[in-house]
């Protein structure tokens, strides 16, 4: 054994070992049964195989993660180049132009055309827009909401919400009364997209005759003529009350008469 | 979105970055702290070679071994650091501290870091190309073939090298510790 090791010194001198020779070499060196004369040796040995359990601290690790994975500020501070930088306020200049073509645009297309809302109006839509609310409406009272609906009359201009927002009320109003009065005030805004056709809507879902006949007359005082599918199915309707069948009868009679003066 | 997208390339890189060299850098580590004999020094050392790469991490795909770079830019660094004239202030200092066994008993500490601690210097005190290779080989374990990517020297070069720098090692080891002539 010890022949060996000296023969593996030897070697291990000359640069000839191998690496699994050299293994041999530091595990005989490590163990305890040393001869005397090879003792001198043991230290180098021991150094290689201590050596190797040398590691960077926790603390350096965790340095190093943060330095290469800097958190958020990293980011900001790399637009160091001229080019980057100028490319930035140009994407800032573009994103600000889109932005407001597009809500002019927006605006355009709400308003129909018009002006945009005067700020007294802006205050008293803003405020019926709270009071007729969805969310609302457990809180606030009939009157209250009524109140709100007639507030529109004041509007000079309507856009897309107002109208949307009344045919909302129009719609889904718990009290039959605010319903109505969302009917009346939308009648002012049938020249408003969408409005006849919301009127249309409604009266399929309506289940009150009260507004159904309001729905009715509105409808047939502004010669609406795609209200007559309407009208014909209420007719045939047996669960629709008699009164307003009779009321849809005759508004089918006079959008008839309207169609055509001559018969 | 952008800068969404941008972030997350960057966590894959930094995730591949990881997994090629986190396993090096212990190795990085050791070899820095032969060159500069401080725990502190080595570490900012390796952390400028690990730093360096990250930044030039778009490059490393052409190198055919990543850590033959990195530990030719240790070295590189090192031997920049030890020129420098602040760097041979410090290290008289630090020499006292610098090798800290991890594992072992306060005595037996004390009995193994001061033999270490004299190999260490033994070894540190050898021409620079003789101290990397016998590091490499008898430390880390090198082939003679990483040891030629590494170094660039031819595998008959290197083991003349190897051999120089083991029978120096021993030679000024028994000088200090007084051994008889006979062995």
């Amino acid at each position: 054994m010890d022949q060996d090791i000296e023969k593996l010194l030897d070697r291990y001198y000359e640069g000839e070992t191998t690496l699994e020779e050299e293994r041999q070499l530091r595990q005989f060196f490590q163990g305890n049964d040393v001869p005397a004369h090879l003792q001198s040796h043991t230290a180098q040995f021991s150094y290689f195989a201590e050596a190797r359990d040398q590691h960077p601290s926790l603390a350096f690790a965790n340095e190093l993660a943060a330095r290469l994975d800097p958190p958020k500020k990293g980011r900001v501070r790399r637009l160091t180049s001229w080019i980057a930088r100028i490319a930035a306020g140009l994407v800032l200049l573009i994103v600000g132009f889109a932005g407001g073509m597009l809500y002019y645009g927006f605006q355009a297309s709400g308003n129909g055309g018009n002006i945009a809302l005067s700020g007294r109006d802006r205050e008293s839509v803003a405020e019926m827009k709270k009071m007729l609310d969805f969310e609302q409406r457990a809180v606030t009272s009939a009157s209250e909401r009524i109140h709100a609906v007639n507030q529109s009359y004041e509007l000079s201009d309507v856009d897309r919400n107002i109208t949307q927002l009344l045919i909302n009320t129009l719609n889904f109003d718990p009290n039959i009364n605010v319903r109505l009065a969302a009917g009346q005030a939308l009648l002012r805004f049938v020249n408003e997209p969408d409005v006849t056709e919301a009127l249309i809507q409604s009266l399929e879902i309506q289940s009150e005759p009260n507004v159904q006949i309001m729905l009715i007359e509105a409808l047939t005082g502004i010669r609406e003529q795609r209200a007559a599918g309407q009208f014909r199915r209420m007719v045939k309707n047996r669960e629709v009350l008699d009164v307003v069948r009779l009321k849809a009868e005759e508004g089918l009679d006079r959008l008839a008469r309207q169609e055509n003066p001559s018969s | 979105m952008f800068s969404r997208s941008g972030r997350l390339v960057t966590e894959m890189e930094l995730k591949a970055f990881n997994q090629r060299i986190l396993p090096v850098q212990g190795r990085l580590f050791r070899l820095a702290q032969l060159f500069l004999r401080s725990r502190e020094e080595a570490e900012d050392a390796i952390q400028d070679v690990l730093l360096r790469l990250w930044t030039n991490r778009q490059q490393l795909e052409s190198y055919n071994s990543i850590e033959a770079l990195a530990v030719q830019m240790t070295k590189n660094i090192c031997l920049d650091r030890l020129k420098s004239h602040h760097h041979k202030k410090m290290t008289k200092d630090a020499d006292l501290v610098s090798m800290e066994a991890d594992d072992v008993s306060p005595y037996q500490q004390a009995e193994l870091s001061d033999s270490n601690q004299l190999m260490l210097r033994l070894i540190g005190a050898l021409p620079e190309q003789q101290k990397l290779i016998l590091h490499l080989r008898d430390v880390e374990e090198y082939s003679f073939e990483e040891l030629e990517q590494v170094t660039g020297l031819s595998i008959n070069n290197i083991r003349v090298i190897l051999s120089r720098a083991r029978q120096k090692l021993r030679e000024n080891y028994l000088k200090v510790n007084d051994y008889g002539s006979g062995y």
